[in-house]
């Protein structure tokens, strides 16, 4: 036995190492040298058989396969509104980083079609980094457009781990419904300060030049508001038709995403007002409101996770036993 | 049931078989277009065993080896036929469609 294949092995857990180390040396054995097929193979293996130790409840397992799915497609559409052929002009402001992410969460899709854990892993990580990388070209100059840009860089983190929690069966219910809110997303690039970036002082600060926007507002944004309070509902819609068990679950997964609002609009509001008005010494994020904007969206999800599966205990606790 | 647990419940299906024995199996009722890895082997072997789909059925020492035999289950050969019974009915569908389909071009099968 080679000490690659030695190395690999003791990346699989002590007891799976326990049972089945002897049979698989014998198996490597007569499979030859390893080659990078191998070696996928026993990363790839040992990385499934860990997630499958890790105790997810069954619940928390399914909802993770909707926010996997309808997650990716909604980033798709949010992204996939630079590039699409409805708005030629758009598309010499396409950055490469658009690309990356447009290929990011395509990847994700295909995967959560085939069953393929992995490549959703990687998809995930491709658009992850991709909307970091664009939220941080104009982190230097304007720290704000990371924060204004959190909410989406948060939801590409909760994509990423749903992903590695999520059941590869079953088609979630209201597929069609997400994917026309994804459609609406799209079509509201027509009118160009209804994009999210443009709108999240709005939305997260409370404050933006509105006369401004008003005066610039061109016929259609009134239906646009409506196109995205309209997405918004349908992927509410989509949520609440979901399995009961998986639907109890799914707060825990938007907790993360809505936790940035107060966050920024408490942690934050001070530091941005500050660099509005001091663009000759601006203010990078500091190390503790780094911590912040990491910690609390985690302290978010396991919170109402834990929440929820105390409800979930004692709903089956309540329940006749047959 | 995704193919890989289907083929390595299948190649159980007929006798107890070691994890190199249902490599062999697999590779040969596909014809060599699957051929399982020993990493994919063990993590289903063992997702199938933690399911009670498969249990052990014995063990030997071959050459200073342990050798450990696995076999099907009861609840194994329920979801085996349930799954096999599945996909016959889907291979049902598809070939009436081709029946109906050369019916439909007026022309006789190939």
């Amino acid at each position: 036995m080679s000490a690659t294949q030695r190395r690999l092995l003791a990346l699989y857990p002590r007891d799976f190492r326990r049972d089945y180390e002897e049979e698989l040396l014998a198996v490597l054995a007569a499979e030859g040298r390893p080659g990078p097929g191998q070696v996928f193979d026993l990363v790839r293996s040992a990385l499934v058989v860990r997630l499958r130790r890790v105790p997810v409840p069954a619940g928390l397992r399914q909802s993770a396969r909707v926010v996997q799915l309808f997650g990716a497609l909604l980033l798709l559409a949010l992204e996939g509104r630079r590039v699409v052929p409805l708005v030629p002009g758009h598309l010499d402001v396409v950055a490469p980083v658009d690309y990356v992410r447009l290929a990011g969460w395509s990847l994700v899709l295909v995967a959560v079609a085939k069953g393929w854990r992995l490549l959703g892993f990687t998809g995930a990580a491709i658009g992850l980094a991709g909307e970091i990388a664009a939220a941080l070209r104009w982190y230097l100059d304007t720290p704000a457009m990371l924060l204004n840009a959190y909410w989406i860089i948060m939801t590409a983190a909760v994509v990423l781990v749903a992903g590695l929690l999520a059941t590869r069966a079953g088609r979630p219910r209201g597929l069609l419904l997400v994917l026309s809110a994804g459609g609406l997303l799209i079509l509201v690039t027509e009118i160009d300060w209804l994009l999210p970036y443009q709108l999240s002082p709005l939305l997260v600060l409370g404050r933006g030049d509105v006369e401004m926007l008003l005066s610039d507002m061109p016929a259609m944004s009134g239906v646009a508001v409506l196109m995205l309070v309209a997405a918004a509902g349908l992927v509410l819609v989509a949520a609440i038709r979901q399995e009961a068990t998986v639907r109890r679950w799914l707060p825990a997964w938007a907790a993360p995403v809505l936790v940035t609002v107060p966050l920024i609009r408490s942690g934050f509001d001070g530091f941005m007002e500050y660099n509005s008005y001091h663009p000759e010494a601006t203010r990078l994020i500091g190390p503790v409101q780094w911590a912040a904007l990491v910690l609390v969206p985690m302290a978010a999800f396991l919170v109402v996770a834990m929440l929820s599966g105390r409800y979930e205990r004692s709903r089956q606790a309540k329940l006749p036993r047959s | 049931m995704r193919e890989p647990t289907f083929l390595v419940l299948t190649a159980l299906a007929e006798e107890p078989r070691h994890g190199y024995a249902v490599i062999e199996d697999v590779s040969a009722m596909t014809g060599g277009r699957v051929r399982l890895r020993a990493g994919t082997l063990y993590a289903a072997l063992d997702r199938l065993r933690s399911e009670g789909l498969i249990e052990v059925d014995r063990e030997e020492i071959v050459q200073s080896r342990l050798r450990r035999y696995y076999r099907l289950s009861a609840a194994g050969e329920r979801s085996l036929a349930a799954e096999t019974a599945r996909l016959r009915e889907q291979a049902a569908i598809a070939d009436g469609r081709l029946r109906a389909r050369r019916t439909e071009l007026g022309g006789a099968p190939a």
